[in-house]
């Protein structure tokens, strides 16, 4: 208690040493907290353009159709299937889809697409499809409607309320033929997706394609996405050998890879930062060991234990450290929701690049607390760890050495 | 002086065979088509995991002219696929359209079986577009038959590189074909049996056409009926008269 309270009189003696100390504490752990929330924030932000845009957090799907994408690999939506999919209680939303391809022709031109069939309501609270409406109105399940991609309407020359004609391959090799009024118009970043899809209602679909009551997939949506592949596995376990459960992750392994690849950059980006941290927290230490040899010597020599003076000035290390490290994170936390309320807008070519891809040209920050955590923790153990410096200059300090002037 | 007479006999006894060959095809294919023909079939496609059956009506007039109306399954019932000389033109009541299949879809299934959208502009030139040698004598079900040799001709639009079809020798009727690519590789076979009486003529009424890389895929033909030489107009094989089958 007597060290202690020392420790707290000597770190306000010299209230500026102190105070620069803390400092370099405190924008260590601001800015590797703001990196972290940063990079954790990126990413989540592109799992969840990629994943709510189209694939979802998990698909089932009859077992081989990811290999093998044709409409003989559709299942029967069983009611059993329905229920085993409702009961668990991971999953949030659920809709299914029956996807193919099919030949768009309008007058003289014919455009290869894939006809998506959805239903309206499940699918737009799982994808946002609504809001991807550029013109026109949202389709209805039980009305015949298409929504058309921007992309693929305007190669048709075709306009709102006109009559599209697909003709295709339905499911065991009849022949899927129909005509649908174009209601409403979405649009894609990927202009992959912007030249090839097109939704109508699944009825509609499972009709032209001569696949009653059947779908190609079931899309997901969780309570929550962590334990992702636990949740899938359970679910695998729980549906059987007839059908395969996949994550995002397996379905699009590009997208994993591209994470994991930017992660590892980050890695090293957050190393140097680490070690810029470390310099600025040791120049504070080498100054005050250098201004306080003096002091230091004169309690030695009047007999304060070598053992007692490191305990001291081991309090006194953490103490600074401690108070960097809570002032970082209290002011961390406004600054990174602030951005995450308004996130970083990227402008210029760059943006572009990005909304190509389909992505949100935008760096928002993740709340997610584990990233003030483990960031301070880090800066904790690299500020205690450097207070070992000071306990190594007391152990070979030598008295009259020290106060020599 | 001695070669050369040798040469010339072996000419005149390849011209023979030659001659004697496409005579053997000219016969069997009259035989089989006639002037003209009209036929019930049932269609069976048979895929590992399921098969479907399409009931048929065809119209055939020549090489040139071929109407198929599709009877069922209800929902394709009343497609139409007409074929006037090298094109194919496809009527689809749901879309109360017809369409001219584009060359780009020639080579693909034609609804789902075995037989590509190719088949049925093509099949007619057996006998023009081919040059025929006998390969040898076979026994084919019991029944001698000629195995003859089918190299397409310069200059024509023939998918194989290659057919070695068994002919019956008593009745003039195909039983075997092989088709190969152009490398020379076996892609399909089809098979002819069931051989039955149909309007006067021994025909077979059975037919499967099996790829040979696909394992359980084939698409099998029964004839329900066939007649052959009633007069059918030219004015019948058109896009108007399409519209009217149904």
């Amino acid at each position: 208690m007597f060290v202690l309270t020392l420790a707290w009189k000597n770190l306000w003696r010299n209230r500026m040493r102190s105070l620069i100390t803390i400092a370099a504490i405190f924008f260590a752990v601001l800015l590797s907290v703001l990196t972290s929330s940063l990079k954790t924030g990126i990413f989540d932000n592109l799992i969840k353009n990629v994943v709510g845009f189209y694939t979802g957090y998990i698909q089932i799907h009859q077992n081989g159709y990811w290999n093998d994408q044709l409409l003989d690999n559709a299942f029967e939506l069983s009611p059993t299937l329905e229920e085993k999919i409702r009961t668990n209680k991971h999953i949030a939303y659920y809709a299914p889809r029956l996807a193919a391809f099919a030949l768009a022709s309008s007058g003289e031109t014919t455009k290869g697409c894939i006809v998506i069939g959805i239903d309206p309501e499940a699918e737009n609270i799982i994808t946002a499809l609504a809001s991807r409406m550029v013109q026109g109105k949202y389709i209805k399940a039980g009305e015949p409607g298409i929504l058309i991609a921007e992309g693929l309407l305007k190669r048709t020359k075709l306009k709102l309320n006109d009559t599209l004609v697909f003709i295709g391959q339905g499911f065991h090799g009849s022949m899927a033929a129909g005509k649908y009024p174009i209601k409403g118009v979405v649009h894609f970043g990927s202009p992959d997706l912007n030249e090839k899809v097109v939704y109508m209602p699944i009825g509609s679909a499972q009709e032209m394609y001569g696949a009653e009551g059947r779908a190609t997939s079931f899309v997901l949506a969780l309570n929550s996405t962590e334990n992702l592949n636990q949740i899938a596995n359970t679910m695998s376990k729980n549906l059987g050998k007839d059908y395969e459960v996949m994550t995002w992750e397996q379905m699009l392994p590009d997208i994993k890879q591209h994470i994991g690849g930017d992660t590892q950059n980050m890695l090293y980006v957050q190393a140097v930062l680490y070690l810029l941290i470390s310099f600025g927290i040791f120049g504070t230490l080498l100054m005050m060991m250098a201004e306080r040899k003096f002091e230091l010597g004169m309690l030695l020599a009047i007999g304060m234990k070598k053992t007692k003076l490191s305990i001291l000035l081991l309090t006194e290390s953490i103490l600074t450290v401690i108070l960097g490290c809570i002032l970082g994170i209290l002011t961390s936390i406004p600054l990174v929701y602030y951005y995450y309320k308004r996130p970083i807008r990227i402008t210029g070519e760059a943006a572009k690049a990005y909304e190509q891809f389909g992505f949100e040209a935008i760096f928002p920050t993740s709340l997610h607390y584990s990233n003030f955590i483990s960031q301070s923790v880090i800066v904790l153990i690299i500020g205690l760890l450097l207070s070992l410096y000071p306990v190594f200059i007391v152990y070979k300090l030598d008295p009259v050495n020290a106060m020599k002037k | 002086m001695k070669f050369t007479f040798t040469f010339i006999f072996f000419s005149i006894l390849i011209f023979c065979n030659a001659q004697n060959a496409t005579e053997i095809v000219k016969r069997m294919d009259d035989n089989m088509r006639g002037k003209s023909s009209q036929a019930e079939l049932l269609i069976r496609t048979v895929r590992p995991n399921w098969t479907r059956e399409m009931s048929v009506k065809t119209w055939m007039k020549g090489p040139n002219f071929a109407m198929i109306l599709i009877l069922s399954p209800a929902k394709e019932k009343g497609i139409v696929f007409l074929k006037r000389k090298k094109e194919v033109w496809n009527w689809i009541p749901a879309l109360e359209r017809t369409i001219k299949l584009p060359p780009s879809m020639m080579t693909n299934s034609w609804m789902g079986t075995d037989f590509t959208n190719d088949d049925l502009v093509k099949e007619a030139s057996a006998v023009e577009d081919y040059t025929h040698a006998i390969l040898k004598d076979t026994v084919i079900a019991q029944s001698p038959c000629y195995l003859i040799e089918f190299l397409p001709k310069l200059n024509t639009a023939v998918v194989w590189g290659k057919l070695i079809v068994a002919i019956d020798k008593q009745y003039f009727i195909e039983r075997y074909t092989a088709f190969y690519d152009e490398a020379g590789k076996l892609i399909n076979i089809m098979l002819a049996d069931e051989l039955k009486i149909m309007d006067g003529r021994f025909i077979p009424t059975h037919m499967q056409m099996i790829p040979i890389e696909k394992n359980g895929h084939k698409t099998e033909l029964y004839y329900k009926s066939i007649f052959f030489n009633k007069t059918i107009e030219d004015a019948f094989f058109t896009t108007d008269k399409v519209k009217q089958l149904n």
